[in-house]
């Protein structure tokens, strides 16, 4: 549907280095990384808007490269949505449809339909002012949609709604995915999103593509620790490797399983991914599901949202982070505090290395 | 703040007052028999006809390369586009006698360019032709400088959206990028046609004949005195006031519903 091949781009003083992608039909690929990164000037690119100083885009197995915007027919959402404020929602939404020279029946159908589907049918009349961020997204979904686009290109939709609509506007991408069968590039630096959207990750800082998978495999093998930092991976813990023996600051880890051969052959120094859910306070006792068990003091405790997060401090100085829920809390036989000593055990499950 | 709110309108009243009592003070002492007889002398009806016909055209030909001067300001990154922007401004900073002389040293008769406009049949000295050029020299910068605001305040991502859309860079110009800017152009072309109709001296020395209502009030002033100056002077501006109290009016913002 959608393939860069080493797509390199200059923009004053920021560069894209040597992009390749290969977006699937009927993908939803999702583009994760930190703010100022590049993912916008890379959608851009995509959508035709800046030319590339190298490399080549294939739309629908065709060289796009040097095709203008107009010609791509990919739909672009902004964060800001970009409604043209001096038209009504129904004229944003035909915008496209009106360039096709499409009979205006067909228009108007085609619209009515599209803000029926999206539950904006009430606001057609309105001009997009007078809209709330939820309402004027799902019109700047529609104004795309209806051109039924090879791929829709999504500019971090979610980030300026609040926190309830995001949820619902994120099951609503999730709808209209699932029953359009439209392909989406959605780009964004949040991680609950990325998760919760994508059937394809990328995670991409500084003009690079670090990392790309389907998201539990990325999640369970991060390749840097920036990838791991990245997608909030709480233990990053440096260590070393001697054939298969794997040392860190807590002691000796029992890894068996090693996430690829060619790391296996260059590493000696590595970094140790320990998510924080697979460090758990008072493991069971008899089953071995753990790659490390030890006592561990107690160094802080902070209470969240729905959940306290622990900060555990071992006598080499390592440190490690893990989280309960108040109920879990709640359930533990006995109360901790802040300085008392804990048994700690860290789940197999979960932990892998990689190079330094 | 109540001494706050007292002193800041006291001083923008001693500046509104600046303004109007001069003005006031000339309307109230024009006599409604003589501004009647004024208005219906010809020579007075065709120099004030001349002069916002004559603006009216600096304005409307100015438009046509000042909107797309406007949009490469406001749009495009291109080296030496400060000196662009400086020469841009420059007619509102130099004496207007002397915009006069240099227009002239170039549309008159010696130089080229007036010469090969003098085989087209246009001639710029002493015409309608030259007062306009004139009047367009030192009011461009008005238009230019409000239409450049006004699409600096379109939002880019507008046009692109367009682009992705399906519209070409000439759609997405006629059908966003200048339906959004409409009003800041009108306000600069309304302020560029006044600054036009009030324009001297760069009128004065390309082109005395025909007479525009500045010259003939001073040419009056000069000959017959205050009383004969006056009246033609009053009937500008009682015009002027009607015709741009209802342009501005036009050009006013919506308000949001």
């Amino acid at each position: 549907m959608l393939r860069l091949e080493d797509i390199s781009v200059q923009l004053g003083a920021f560069r894209l280095k040597n992009i390749s992608l290969h977006v699937e039909p009927g993908a939803y690929l999702v583009l994760l990384g930190p703010t100022g990164t590049g993912k916008t000037v890379l959608l851009e690119t995509i959508a035709g808007l800046h030319r590339p100083t190298g490399g080549k885009t294939w739309i629908n197995g065709k060289d796009a490269t040097h095709w203008p915007p107009e010609k791509r027919h990919l739909g672009v959402v902004y964060q800001d949505y970009a409604l043209f404020p001096h038209l009504t929602v129904h004229e944003n939404i035909a915008f496209g449809l009106h360039l096709e020279k499409k009979p205006r029946g067909e228009i108007n159908k085609t619209v009515e339909e599209m803000a029926g589907f999206l539950e904006i049918g009430h606001l057609l009349k309105r001009r997009p002012g007078r809209l709330s961020g939820g309402e004027q997204q799902r019109v700047a979904l529609a104004r795309a949609l209806v051109l039924k686009p090879y791929v829709l290109l999504l500019d971090e939709p979610l980030s300026a709604l609040d926190r309830l609509t995001r949820g619902r506007l994120r099951r609503e991408l999730k709808r209209i995915h699932g029953e359009l069968g439209v392909t989406i590039f959605h780009i964004t630096h949040d991680l609950p999103e990325a998760f919760f959207l994508a059937d394809y990750l990328v995670i991409m800082k500084d003009g690079s593509i670090l990392q790309e998978d389907r998201p539990e495999m990325v999640l369970r093998r991060p390749l840097s620790r920036t990838v791991a930092e990245l997608l909030g991976i709480e233990n990053v813990l440096p260590g070393t490797k001697e054939g298969k023996k794997y040392l860190s600051g807590l002691g000796i880890l029992d890894i068996a399983e090693l996430p690829s051969p060619e790391a296996e052959e260059r590493a000696e120094a590595v970094y140790f991914s320990v998510p924080g859910w697979s460090v758990e306070i008072f493991p069971e006792k008899g089953e071995n599901p753990y790659v490390w068990k030890g006592e561990m003091r107690l160094a802080g405790m902070n209470f969240m949202d729905g959940y306290v997060e622990l900060d555990l401090a071992y006598p080499s100085g390592e440190q490690l982070r893990t989280s309960l829920s108040r109920r879990e809390l709640g359930n533990l036989r006995v109360s901790i505090a802040v300085g008392a000593s804990v048994p700690v055990g860290i789940l197999k499950e979960g932990v892998h290395w990689f190079p330094r | 703040m109540r001494n706050f709110k007292a002193v800041i309108w006291c001083l923008s009243t001693i500046l509104i007052l600046m303004i109007v009592i001069p003005l006031a003070r000339m309307m109230i002492a024009a006599d409604p028999a003589i501004l009647k007889t004024t208005v219906s002398e010809p020579e007075v009806y065709f120099s004030i006809l001349l002069t916002l016909r004559s603006a009216l055209w600096a304005t409307l030909v100015c438009a046509v390369f000042g909107i797309p001067l406007a949009y490469v300001l406001a749009r495009w990154k291109f080296p030496g586009k400060s000196l662009v922007q400086g020469v841009i401004d420059l007619p509102v900073m130099i004496p207007h006698t002397a915009a006069g002389i240099a227009l002239l040293m170039v549309y008159g008769r010696r130089f080229f360019l007036g010469k090969a406009f003098g085989k087209l049949g246009v001639g710029f000295v002493g015409t309608e032709a030259g007062i306009s050029l004139a009047m367009a020299f030192v009011s461009l910068p008005f238009l230019v400088n409000a239409a450049r605001d006004g699409f600096l305040s379109v939002d880019p991502r507008l046009e692109r959206v367009a682009r992705t859309l399906g519209a070409t860079p000439w759609r997405s110009f006629f059908k966003v990028s200048l339906p959004l800017t409409w009003r800041p152009i009108l306000s600069g072309a309304i302020m560029m046609w006044a600054r036009g109709i009030s324009e001297f001296g760069a009128v004065i020395v390309l082109a005395y004949h025909p007479m525009t209502a500045p010259i003939l009030i001073w040419e009056r002033f000069q000959s017959y005195g205050l009383k004969y100056a006056r009246p033609v002077a009053v009937v500008l501006i009682l015009l002027c006031l009607i015709i741009f109290s209802l342009l501005r009016w036009l050009a006013r913002r919506p308000r949001e519903a």
